[in-house]
């Protein structure tokens, strides 16, 4: 009986293989040759000639996750210390903004951010001077954050009411204060959540096109704008294109595999949300 | 004292995150002639007005929930199918289809977006025929959302007694039948949280369907091109509608949760 | 006197405006192993999370050496707990768990190194130093949780059911263990159980509890041979419990009969109850006796049968080696040893004879009393 539910997975598996591991493959196949289709080096090669864009991105990617994490932390913190009934309002709150548009909440603070935009506009009233703040890599931050935090508070709420009340009055009873106990038990334990909060935050965020190209204007190019002007803009090339995204796979790869290295829990906790 | 402390650090975080949405909203009812986004001058409908006028906009709504509906409902069945099949898989083979289902949900959704768009491209150049448009977008919908049914259904299915299934075959229960009699009602309640997730994940997508879209239009992406040339209010407008459809559909997805208790998704 | 580690004075908690405990008292002595017993809801861990201080009392202080620590938080006492599910921490190996304490109080390394190892000998566990919590089975995770509070050299060790998620040879053995720890440090003992016999083979001081007040205060052998109400006597082992009038000292009367005994000073026709342990009574030949009855029930207990008799519409509950079949009239001796006098009480009447008696009644009894750690830690 068993062996003929197997099957059931069958469908799903060739669907997976088609439009999932096959168009990796092609990626990869692209990656190495030529517009004629011979074996090449040289798209990898000239990734190279784009360190500082991939610099850049990384660079952007980290800041807004850390702020995303030092500015997330103490608000899971604080949900997870609310009533049950409370807590589901305010997991609500965190991700209803998250179900408006993309686009449109980052137009949202072009609106905001502009040189004539509203923020620049109360200045004025109050008789500053006005900021210059769109089309700058702090816009750009600010985007990132504004857009990935609820999916850094989410998991790090999800690990943090989950831990056991115990667990924290023992960690008092051995003399622990209140300081003791949230540095050497609550952030330890809460370990997992916080690396699924940074890769689900840092990995959008390096891989971001658009956030760059609404309020980071041309002088801003991240990878993501690399990639979308190899396959959809003026640069047309596929085979730099694949070849970017296999180096930004890579990296990706990389900074998870390091992240994991701070966890030495079990996996599986925390888990991935959404 | 510290009570204070973390109220008003609540409600900073939660200004940040909502002060844009309240500002476009606000800034829809504007009733401006020039494109100025900034300046009060007056309360209207006109922008609401202008946007159900606008005929792409309608068009690219009709196509959005075109593909949406398709994406979601293909998705539900094709998933919910191979979850009841990766539940009975022995380990090997279970893990590495999960990394297969997990890879789409890690890798940048900018990758996945390209990665198809050469597949599409590619199988053109093998099979001839039109390569962007609806069909490909449709596959590709189908194809990011049937990670999240699969890991809504999933644990339904872990937590199910596996003896329900024999027992209604043990009551003559031909297996077919067992499986929509039993194990169907069983796992319903994640069934359904997957099939609104990837209707609305559907709906909302713009950087996969950027790439396999071709010259077809979806909502976001013809949002993307209004923020790119002419900047209008009718955007505002938009937002503020689309918002509010999807706090309704929220509301109903909650007050389902409400019942079944743990949402699925958090397990997601 | 002198020499009372803890003392509460007149505490009253209340959670959710239900009062829990109400002007309690209890003073422990120095290096005695106290247990408080009792069932669902009595208050017994409302009493050791107050001493440990995770509740606030709303009335009442706490001496620790005739100093008042009522308000100090848990972190400041030097009163260590043991969790009921040992509340380890899942982020750090045996080895730290232990060291936890030490290393708040900024003992260097070495020294906190020495005691860890002398801890997880004394717990039997050398060897599991860097073994990770969630390889460990309930009980070493219990041993643990015994080696990091004592760690801390406390002066009193808390311990909320600590045995309670043990299966039952685990248990006995832990038993044992925990009090060969207790007399080797000589530190207090205060043991919060529901388990009666958990209570009586391990305590110096057993506190009775109910309803939130004490019932009695004893030794083991005091509260089992001498309960001072008929609540005790039903918690604490079989009994029968028979309503009675003292007639005069040394000399009662029941089941239509007047008995000598070893009781006095309750005055003369004195209402009472009377306590008739199942084991003390002889069985012998019907009409040799004043108590006559027929055979009701029978059930094998491996060293004993229990056997239900019948008298007079009173089913009476006796543990015999000797084999009596359903329907057999036998009769029933006591002497005066056999009988213990109390004066009535509330429980009076409360608890009957085993008309109802069933063995899943016990069981009930006991999956009730497993409940109860969680409705009392609330």
């Amino acid at each position: 009986m068993k062996a003929k539910s197997r099957l059931l997975s069958a469908p799903y598996t060739v669907w997976m293989t088609i439009f999932i591991v096959l168009p990796m493959l092609l990626v990869a196949w692209f990656a190495f040759t030529d517009r004629a289709g011979h074996f090449t080096l040289e798209n990898i090669l000239s990734v190279g000639q784009y360190s500082n864009v991939f610099l850049r991105s990384i660079w952007l990617g980290a800041v807004a996750t850390f702020i995303s994490l030092v500015m997330g932390y103490p608000l899971a913190y604080i949900i997870s210390k609310m009533s049950a009934k409370r807590q589901s309002v305010m997991v609500m709150l965190v991700m209803l903004p998250m179900w408006m548009n993309f686009l449109l909440r980052t137009y949202a603070w072009m609106t905001l951010l502009e040189d004539n935009g509203l923020i620049n506009a109360a200045l004025r009233a109050l008789g500053f001077n006005g900021i210059h703040m769109i089309n700058t890599a702090g816009a750009v931050v600010l985007g990132m954050v504004y857009n990935y935090i609820p999916y850094m508070i989410l998991p790090l709420y999800s690990v943090l009411t989950k831990i056991d009340q115990s667990v924290i009055e023992a960690a008092e009873d051995l003399g622990a204060n209140s300081r003791q106990v949230f540095f050497k038990v609550v952030v330890p334990m809460s370990m997992p959540g916080i690396i699924s909060g940074v890769t689900m935050v840092f990995v959008p965020a390096v891989s971001t096109f658009i956030i760059s190209k609404m309020l980071g204007g041309g002088a801003n190019l991240l990878i993501g704008d690399l990639i979308d002007m190899q396959f959809l803009g003026s640069a047309y090339n596929p085979n730099l294109g694949s070849a970017i995204s296999l180096v930004l796979m890579v990296i990706i790869l990389i900074c998870m595999g390091i992240m994991n290295q701070f966890d030495d829990g079990e996996p599986g906790e925390g888990g991935v949300l959404l | 004292m510290k009570k204070t402390g973390g109220r008003i650090y609540t409600f900073l975080v939660f200004l940040f995150l909502y002060a844009p949405i309240l500002v476009l909203i606000v800034f829809s009812f504007n009733d401006t002639e020039t494109a100025s986004r900034t300046v009060w001058s007056g309360f209207s409908f006109k922008w609401y007005q202008k946007l159900f006028e606008d005929r792409l906009i309608l068009e690219a709504l009709r196509n959005t929930l075109l593909i949406a509906v398709i994406a979601a409902a293909a998705s539900t069945v094709l998933g919910t199918v191979a979850a009841v099949g990766i539940n009975s898989m022995k380990r090997l083979p279970q893990r590495i289809l999960m990394n297969i289902t997990n890879f789409p949900m890690v890798n940048p959704e900018i990758v996945t977006g390209v990665s198809m768009m050469l597949l599409f491209v590619f199988a053109v150049g093998l099979f001839g025929g039109r390569s962007l448009g609806m069909g490909s977008i449709i596959a590709a919908h189908i194809t990011f959302c049937l990670p999240y049914v699969i890991l809504s259904v999933l644990p339904k299915l872990r937590q199910m007694d596996p003896n329900l299934y024999e027992a209604a075959q043990d009551l003559g229960c031909p297996p077919v039948k067992a499986f929509f009699k039993v194990v169907l009602p069983e796992i319903m309640p994640g069934v359904v949280t997957g099939m609104i997730m990837a209707f609305t994940l559907s709906i909302d997508d713009f950087v996969i369907s950027y790439f396999t879209s071709g010259t077809t239009q979806t909502l976001p992406i013809y949002i993307y091109s209004m923020t790119r040339k002419r900047v209008s209010p009718e955007i505002n407008a938009l937002s503020t509608v689309l918002f509010a459809v999807v706090m309704a559909l929220l509301i109903v997805v909650n007050v389902r949760q409400g019942r079944g208790r743990r949402p699925a998704k958090e397990e997601g | 006197m002198n020499n009372t580690i803890l003392s509460l004075q007149n505490i009253a908690v209340s959670y959710g405006g239900e009062q829990v405990l109400g002007g309690f008292h209890l003073d422990i002595q120095d290096g005695e192993f106290v247990t408080l017993l009792g069932p669902s809801g009595c208050g017994k861990t409302t009493v050791l999370r107050t001493i440990g201080g995770f509740i606030q009392p709303d009335a009442g202080d706490v001496f620790f050496y005739g100093k008042n620590i009522t308000a100090l938080p848990p972190h400041k006492r030097e009163v260590n707990t043991i969790f009921q599910k040992y509340a380890l921490f899942p982020h750090l190996n045996v080895y730290d768990n232990i060291a936890f304490g030490m290393r708040i109080k900024g003992k260097n390394e070495r020294e906190i190194k020495a005691t860890v190892h002398e801890m997880l000998s004394m717990v039997n566990l050398t060897g599991y130093a860097h073994r990770g919590i969630s390889q460990l089975s309930g009980g070493q995770q219990q041993r643990v949780a015994i080696a990091r509070a004592l760690a801390n050299e406390p002066k009193v060790l808390l311990l909320d059911e600590p045995l309670g998620a043990l299966d039952l040879k685990l248990r006995k053995d832990m038993q044992v263990e925990l009090k060969k720890i207790q007399q080797q440090t000589g530190i207090t003992f205060v043991f919060v159980t529901h388990d009666q016999e958990e209570a009586l083979s391990m305590s110096d001081t057993v506190v009775v509890m109910d309803g939130g007040d004490i019932q009695q205060i004893g030794t083991p052998t005091d509260i089992y041979n001498e309960p001072k109400n008929a609540f005790v006597a039903d918690f604490i082992g079989e009994s029968n419990i028979l309503d009675g009038l003292m007639l005069e000292d040394y000399s009662v009367r029941f089941a239509g009969h007047t008995f000598q005994c070893l009781d006095k000073g309750f005055g003369k026709n004195t209402p009472v109850d009377v306590v008739i342990r199942p084991e003390d009574i002889d069985v012998v030949q019907a009409d040799s006796t004043h108590i006559t009855g027929e055979v009701t029930a029978v059930t094998f207990k491996g060293v004993h049968y229990e056997i239900i008799v019948d008298v007079a519409g009173f089913k009476w509950m006796i543990q015999s080696t000797d084999f009596r079949a359903v329907g057999d009239r036998i009769g029933l001796s006591l002497t005066p040893d056999d009988i213990h006098v109390m004066a009535k009480s509330e429980y009076s009447g409360r608890f009957g004879d085993y008309s109802t008696f069933s063995d899943e009644m016990d069981e009930d009894m006991q999956a009730a009393g497993e409940e109860e750690g969680k409705a009392d830690e609330g």
